[in-house]
Formats: structure tokens, C-alpha cells, sequence
């Protein structure tokens, strides 16, 4: 675990081959027509055309950045052992924590990389459009790359043991759930059995809550964000991003690699 | 056969696989011990499916033993520190498709523990030595399958290990690649560093090992040096003769211990070196005609052959 | 790991269920729905994070119910659940609040139904007068309701950017019994918030409608009086004026030189204009009204 040095070496090579790679570009490609055409969607509105522009912008960004996440991250460990080169890295004095670590920080990278581009873009269109763009709005794309460090490491964990296939349901699987906990809780207060209660309590507790990185409707609306709800979804980020990866570097450390 | 001599040591390894969720056990490997000593040019050989890539994978730290204990240079294989001494090229690997040759071997330079001041040299140097200077710059998507195979061992090569392991490092490659290769692993070897290569390709063992094992079913079946293991067989003449009538040829064949092949009046009879001049003798007194006269060699073919099938009873199970 | 990998599936297989039971038409449940909108809860779960984006797609059916050449006549319930969907996914919205008090006239329970809207746009714009005025307007003008209203405009009164007669319109809402004055006042202000002439001139038809009605009103009371002292009804309203002495010196003129008539089925004093008495009370018998404000909303809406 300790030397940060192949940590950051193999950060820099997956970053190095996945900024190369064709398929990204078409994806981040998609992307940027979506943010472009939501200044052409937002006029089927006559009114509050801004705000359905960056919802569409923000939507756009978040579907993309997720899919990417997911398509590239399910590969991410599998593609290594399919294609053996993770036996010419772990020849070398690399740990499989390092590696993991590594490819997990390249694939980071890469992707606010593009999170960039498509938030450069997204303001880009608002300011043409003349809608704003403030605090708020950099805040929400900042909560949307952390929740993007929280699906690469989920997608990272099914990766390490599972077939692409396999893991890109699973992390689908706890992405859309992580994007449920929350209301099922409050679908569970308000209805009046307890068992039900609890068990969306447990639920709510257990599995990451994805909705606290989502501030995209208080962005767009200028409502102000909490600072400390900002600083509490910071926290949970980094927690998950440490449990899934702890998790992660186990399975994979007791692996072997046929 | 001191400690600092021993390379690599494997004790008593068992491997046990599980094929599948609840399904048995499968035992892969059966205890197999053998050591590789320094300075030499190592060969384990063994039909496909023998276990000479899962025992190379335990050595890399890519599995882990069952049971039993192996160490390579007096470290446990499931250490990485010592790793910076010992270069490992997989079988037909694929690399980052988006990368260049040269940025690739850089990149496994650094990992190696090549100072970044030693690195464009150190590249430069195993890329001319594996024959990819050409095309360096060009990324491996690009390559062809054999060029692949001299990035994985120029990788193996490039932070100049002590040791190193190579996994069919001739597959994939036309006569031409297999020469150069073979040339290249003499070549290390007699910089002083020690080659373990896994191999099925005989001709190759032959011509450049000091020592072999050979692993059938997950059992080493022989252990020791080429030439012993070719010495160990009676040594036989191909003689090829013309002109003689198949009565004779049958008749001498019985009599001389030889074994006939060929058709019409061109026969070859496979003898024993020392009934060679009797068979000779009495064939030319029958007038026929002395075509080629060609030693045997009891290479590793038959010595192999023979491995798997003194095996092939009980391994099975 | 095996038995992680199967248990995995097992609970992915359980998320795919319910994730596809999430994403089922729903039937429509008693007579809130209309089986083309799904249950707000439910599509909250099943948009997975992108509220607002649904909310969007929910407002732009809204909009465009209303543009359809059919119009929005009949279709109040429709919207009604659209804006429910838009504002229950993001109550942050703005406009749609006043969408639904402009659209959602088809009866008495539409308009309870947009007041229900407005309520939670007031919730969530809290400085906002204008949810207020429209809930007000509602109570007032659809209902009869002058107290809510009254109840409703008051904390407008504290309000930034609130128009200037407000507090004289709360006060006459707590005072005035017909109503007339109220209305005009509101009246008055749908005009200077219309964006467009055609708008005004829509509103400015119902402020001549309310005139028509103040003097319709002076009518009835010489009416009453005749009644009394002659012990029987009216032949015309002409015989306001001719009977001796007579009730009224002269009649008051119709706004626009129509001329006043007793009405063959209601019995009721009406221009020859307008054609109906004015009610601030709608409701199913008094659809005339309702298509004109409708028309007016619409020139309000549409053209901004």
C-alpha cells in the first residue's frame, strides 16, 4: 500500500490511453450536442426557457458522466486480466492495491477531465442563452464529481471480481438504488407499517444516498446550498469512495488471476 | 547448490482450482518441486494444460499456492519489493491499444524503478534490442502479433533484471522472429542473467537450455540437463538403402533389431549404432547401394513423448 | 466470492424487478387520474435523480394541451395532473403555478384543484405576491369566495414588488358585498400585467362587462321599487321611465349604446350586449363568462 509512485504512474497511463480512446470522444460527443440542443428543447417552453436549458444541461452532464463512469470503470480492472497485462504490472514491485488505486485515480482523472469540458460547455451555452451561472452551478457540478468518484469506485469493486457485463448491472444496479434510497425512505415514513419503515430506514442507511450529490434543481433555481450540506455530501463522498475501494483492494488482493 | 546459486525454488507446490461455484476441487498441480539455478538458461517444459503457466503465474504472485513454498531470489513470491530484479513476459498479451511502444515501455521502466533520468536510454536500448526501434513511435493497436510479443518481453527487459521469466516467448513469431529471439536469450544469458522459459516448442529447448523440467499432468516428470536427458537413450543410425529385395530387407530388419520404412527398392531401417557395420556388411554383399548413413538423436522429442506417456496412466485422476 | 458473485445477481435481479415495476403504466387510481400521467411518488422514483428533467417534459405536455386547436376547454383535470407531476418533482418552478390558475377553469373543482397548485407555488416562492394574487383572484372571482381570498391577498400586502392598490383591494374584499369594486381592482391589474394589447383589450372586455353590471345592478333596484309600488313586474325596462312618476328620469346608458332587456328565460335585466347578468360565482351554468375569461387568459398567455 505505501509508495505512491506506481499509484501515480498507473494513474497517468490509463489516463494517457482512455483520453486516446475514440469511444470516449463520442460519447462526450453526445454529450455536448445534448448541452448545445437544450438551448433549442428550452424554447418548446415560452417561459423559464433558462431553467429548462441547464435542467436538460445538467441532465446531459450527469447521464453522460454516469454512463461514461460506468462503461469505462466496469473494464476497467477485467479488461487487464483479459488482456494479461496486469501480469507484466504486478511483475513488477507493484502491489495489486496499488494498481487498483491507480487505475481507479487514471480512470478519476479522465473522467473530470470530461466533466470539465461538458461543464466548460454547459456555461458556455448558458452564457449565450443568457441564463446564469453562478456559485451555485459550480457547486452542483462539483457534487456531481464527487458522486462520479463514488460510481467509479463502485464500478471499480464489481470490476475487480465480475465480468464487465456482470458489473456494469451491478453498478447500474446501485446507481439507480442509490438514486431511490432516499424517497423510498420518505415512501416509508409516510406510510404507517413499520416493518416497511425500517426496512427503507436500513436501506437508506446502508446503501449509498446518491440524491445528496444531486443540487442541480437548487443550482438552477439560485437557491443557495447549504454549506454544511455541502460538507456533509463531501464527507459521504469520500466515505463510500474509501468503503467501496477498501472493499475493492481486498476481493482483489485474495484474487487469482487464470 | 548453495542458496545464492538458487534462483528460483519450488517446494512441494500444490494448486487446487475450483472450476466453478460448487463444483470439486480440481487439483492442477501435484506437489511438484524443481529449483533454477543461476546464470542458466531454464526450460519447463510440458504438453498444453501440463501447469507451466499456472506454476509461472505462482511465481509472479498472480496466484497463490495451495499449498508448498516458492521463492524467487531467497524472497517469497508473495513479496513485490524484490520484483525490480526480475522481468516477466506473459504469453501473447495485449497492451493499451492508444499508447506508443515507446511510451509504454516508459511506462513499465518507471514501474521497474528506472530513474526518470535513465528512462528515454533505457527504452531506447531494449527497443533496439527486441527489434522495435522502427516503430517506437507508432501505437500498439498498430502491431502485429509478433511485434506484441517483443514489447511483452522488452518489458520484461527494460528495467535490466537479474531473472527472467518468459512464457512461450516464440509464439506467434515466423522462423525468422523464433531465430532472433532464440538469439536474444542466449545473448541475455551471457550478459549473466538467468532465463526461466516455459515452452512446448522443443527444437528451441534443445538449442538454447542448460537444463530442463518437464511437467506432465501437473507432475514433474523429468528434471535435469538437455544433454543428460538425450544421453539417457540407446543411440540409432537411419540407413538408407537402395536396391535391395524386400525379402532381404525384413530378414535383416529382424536380425539386426532395426525398424523398416520407405517403399520399392528405397528403404530406410532405423538400427542400433552398434549392429550398424553387421547390417552394413551383409548389405552391400547383397549389392545394394549405401544412399545416407544419419545418426538419431534421442533428443527431447522422444524424451518427451516418453515423459507423457510413463505418465499418462495415473495422472488422470 | 462465489457466493458474493450469486448473491450479487440475486440482488440484481431484484433491482432490475423493481426497478421494471417502477417503470409500469400506471392505472389509473380513483378519479385523480387520467392513466396518461403517472403518480407523482412513483415517477419521482422511477426519473432516478433527473426530477427536473421529467418535471420538464411533464410542463412541456402542459403547454402543449394548450396549444393544441382544440384548446384546453374540458381539459382542466389533464393539466391539473401534469402540474401536479412538474410541481411535486420540482415545486421550485415558477410559471407553472400561474399556468394552472389560468388554464384550469372547467368547473369548480378545477379551479379548487389549481388553488391546491397555487398553495404549494406560495409554499415554495413565499416573497412571491403574484401565486398570491392568483389564488386570491380565484377564490374571489371562480368561487365567491371573498373571505379566502381576503385571507390570501393579506400577506401579500408585505410583499416586495406587490402593485400599489393591493391594500385597497384587500380592504374592499373585507367590506364590499357585491364585489364590483374587487373585481374591477383585480381586473385592473390582470391589465397592467398583461404583456400585449390584444391581452389588455381581452381584460379591458371584462372591466366593461363589470360596468354593464354595476349599472344592470341600479336597475334591479328600480325594479324592486316598481314591483312594490305597482304590485306587479315590469313589461320592459322602458317602464322604468314611463310609468308616472316615474322611477327612474332616465335610464342609465349601456357603456357601449346597447340597450337594456328583460331576458326571456332568466327574467333578468340584460344588455342587449352582453346578453347574460354578470356573476362572480362560476360555475356550470355560467360557462359564457368562463369561455370569455378563458379567451382573454389565453391571449394573456399565449402571445408573451
Amino acid at each position: 500500500m505505501t509508495g505512491k509512485g506506481p499509484i501515480l504512474a498507473i494513474a497517468h497511463n490509463t489516463l494517457r490511453d482512455a483520453v486516446r480512446n475514440r469511444v470516449l470522444y463520442v460519447l462526450l460527443f453526445f454529450a455536448l450536442v445534448m448541452i448545445v440542443a437544450s438551448a433549442l428543447l428550452s424554447t418548446l417552453s415560452y417561459v423559464e426557457r433558462e431553467r429548462i436549458l441547464q435542467d436538460i444541461g445538467f441532465s446531459a452532464i450527469r447521464f453522460f458522466g454516469a454512463g461514461i463512469a460506468i462503461f469505462m470503470g466496469v473494464g476497467l480492472v477485467h479488461r487487464e486480466i483479459d488482456r494479461r497485462t496486469i501480469y507484466t504490472i504486478l511483475s513488477k514491485p507493484v502491489t495489486r492495491a496499488q494498481f487498483l488505486l491507480g487505475k481507479y485515480l487514471g480512470l478519476l482523472a479522465t473522467l473530470w477531465m470530461q466533466l470539465a469540458i461538458m461543464g466548460a460547455s454547459f456555461w458556455l451555452v448558458s452564457g449565450i442563452s443568457g441564463a446564469p451561472f453562478d456559485g451555485g452551478h459550480l457547486t452542483a457540478l462539483g457534487l456531481v464529481a464527487v458522486e462520479l468518484a463514488v460510481l467509479v469506485s463502485i464500478a471499480t469493486l464489481f470490476s475487480s471480481f465480475a465480468t464487465p457485463f456482470l458489473a456494469a448491472s451491478y453498478s447500474l444496479g446501485l446507481y439507480l438504488v442509490g438514486h431511490l434510497t432516499r424517497d423510498l425512505r420518505a415512501i416509508g415514513e409516510a406510510g404507517n407499517s413499520e416493518v416497511v419503515q425500517s426496512v427503507t430506514v436500513w436501506i437508506h442507511r446502508v446503501l449509498p444516498d446518491l440524491s445528496s450529490f444531486n443540487r442541480v434543481i437548487e443550482a438552477v433555481h439560485g437557491i443557495p446550498i447549504p454549506n454544511t450540506e455541502i460538507g456533509a455530501a463531501l464527507l459521504a463522498g469520500l466515505a463510500w469512495c474509501t468503503a467501496f475501494l477498501g472493499i475493492s483492494v481486498v476481493t482483489f488482493a485474495r484474487r487469482d488471476f487464470r | 547448490m548453495n542458496a545464492e546459486q538458487e534462483i528460483v525454488r519450488v517446494e512441494r507446490l500444490v494448486k487446487d482450482f475450483r472450476p466453478g461455484f460448487g463444483l470439486r476441487r480440481k487439483r492442477v498441480l501435484h506437489g511438484i518441486s524443481f529449483e533454477v539455478q543461476k546464470g542458466e538458461v531454464f526450460g519447463f517444459i510440458g504438453p498444453n494444460g501440463a501447469g507451466k503457466t499456472t506454476t509461472l503465474k505462482v511465481l509472479m504472485g498472480l496466484i497463490r499456492p495451495t499449498e508448498g513454498a516458492c521463492s524467487v531470489l531467497g524472497h517469497d513470491v508473495s513479496e513485490t519489493a524484490f520484483r525490480e530484479q526480475i522481468g516477466f513476459a506473459p504469453e501473447s498479451p495485449y497492451f493499451y491499444d492508444f499508447l506508443t511502444g515507446r511510451e509504454i515501455l516508459d511506462f513499465y521502466a518507471n514501474l521497474g524503478g528506472v530513474s526518470s533520468k535513465q528512462r528515454p536510454d533505457a527504452v531506447a536500448r531494449v527497443l533496439e534490442k527486441v527489434g522495435l526501434a522502427h516503430a517506437a513511435d507508432a501505437r500498439l493497436r498498430t502491431y502485429s502479433k509478433g511485434m506484441l510479443q517483443r514489447v511483452a518481453i522488452a518489458q520484461a527487459l527494460v528495467h535490466d533484471p537479474s531473472v527472467v521469466f518468459l512464457d512461450e516467448p516464440m509464439s506467434g513469431l515466423d522462423p525468422v522472429g523464433r531465430k532472433e529471439i532464440r538469439d536474444l536469450i542466449v545473448e541475455l544469458n551471457s550478459d549473466g542473467k538467468t532465463v526461466f522459459m516455459n515452452t512446448h516448442i522443443l527444437s528451441d529447448v534443445e538449442m538454447i537450455c542448460d537444463r530442463v523440467a518437464i511437467i506432465v499432468a501437473g507432475r514433474i516428470a523429468y528434471q535435469g540437463g538437455v544433454d543428460g536427458a538425450i544421453g539417457g537413450d540407446e543411440r540409432r543410425v537411419d540407413v538408407t538403402l537402395l536396391g535391395l529385395t524386400p525379402e532381404f530387407a525384413e530378414q535383416a530388419g529382424s536380425r539386426f533389431g532395426a525398424e523398416l520404412s520407405g517403399r520399392g527398392d528405397r528403404i530406410t531401417m532405423r538400427t542400433p549404432e552398434k549392429q550398424v557395420s553387421d547390417l552394413l556388411s551383409s548389405a552391400l554383399a547383397q549389392g545394394a547401394q549405401v544412399e545416407e548413413l544419419l545418426p538419431v538423436r534421442a533428443d527431447l522429442e522422444s524424451l518427451f513423448l516418453h515423459a507423457v506417456e510413463e505418465s499418462s496412466g495415473g495422472s488422470e485422476s | 466470492m462465489r457466493v458474493l458473485k450469486g448473491m450479487l445477481i440475486a440482488a440484481a435481479v431484484a433491482a432490475a424487478i423493481a426497478v421494471s415495476q417502477v417503470w409500469l403504466p400506471e392505472e389509473p387510481v380513483g378519479s385523480t387520474q387520467t392513466g396518461i400521467t403517472p403518480d407523482p411518488e412513483w415517477l419521482r422514483l422511477a426519473s432516478f435523480g433527473f426530477d427536473s428533467l421529467a418535471a420538464d417534459y411533464y410542463w412541456i405536455q402542459a403547454i402543449q394541451i394548450v396549444g393544441d386547436a382544440d384548446g384546453a376547454a374540458g381539459r382542466s383535470r389533464e393539466i391539473g395532473d401534469l402540474l401536479e407531476v412538474v410541481t411535486r418533482l420540482d415545486p421550485w418552478v415558477d410559471h407553472p403555478y400561474r399556468f394552472a390558475a389560468v388554464w384550469m377553469l372547467d368547473d369548480e373543482a378545477a379551479v379548487r384543484q389549481a388553488n391546491g397548485l397555487l398553495r404549494r407555488g406560495i409554499e415554495a416562492h413565499p416573497d412571491d405576491w403574484r401565486n398570491r394574487f392568483y389564488l386570491g383572484f380565484n377564490h374571489f372571482f371562480y368561487l365567491g369566495e371573498r373571505e379566502e381570498a381576503a385571507a390570501v391577498l393579506e400577506p401579500a400586502l408585505a410583499l416586495e414588488g406587490r402593485p400599489g392598490y393591493l391594500d385597497l383591494l384587500v380592504a374592499r374584499l373585507k367590506v364590499e358585498s357585491g364585489g364590483l369594486d374587487a373585481a374591477a381592482a383585480f381586473l385592473g391589474e390582470l391589465i397592467r400585467q398583461a404583456p400585449n394589447e390584444r391581452a389588455q383589450a381581452a381584460y379591458r372586455e371584462s372591466l366593461y362587462e363589470i360596468e354593464v353590471e354595476r349599472r344592470a345592478r341600479i336597475l334591479d333596484l328600480a325594479r324592486e321599487r316598481f314591483v312594490e309600488r305597482h304590485r306587479r313586474d315590469i313589461q320592459s325596462v322602458g317602464d322604468l321611465v314611463r310609468v308616472d312618476p316615474p322611477i327612474l328620469r332616465r335610464l342609465p346608458p349601456e357603456p357601449r349604446g346597447g340597450k337594456w332587456i328583460v331576458d326571456e328565460f332568466s327574467g333578468s335585466i340584460v344588455s342587449s350586449i352582453v346578453g347574460h347578468r354578470y356573476d362572480v360565482k362560476v360555475d356550470g351554468t355560467n360557462r359564457e363568462l368562463l369561455r370569455k375569461f378563458r379567451e382573454n387568459s389565453r391571449s394573456s398567455e399565449g402571445n408573451s
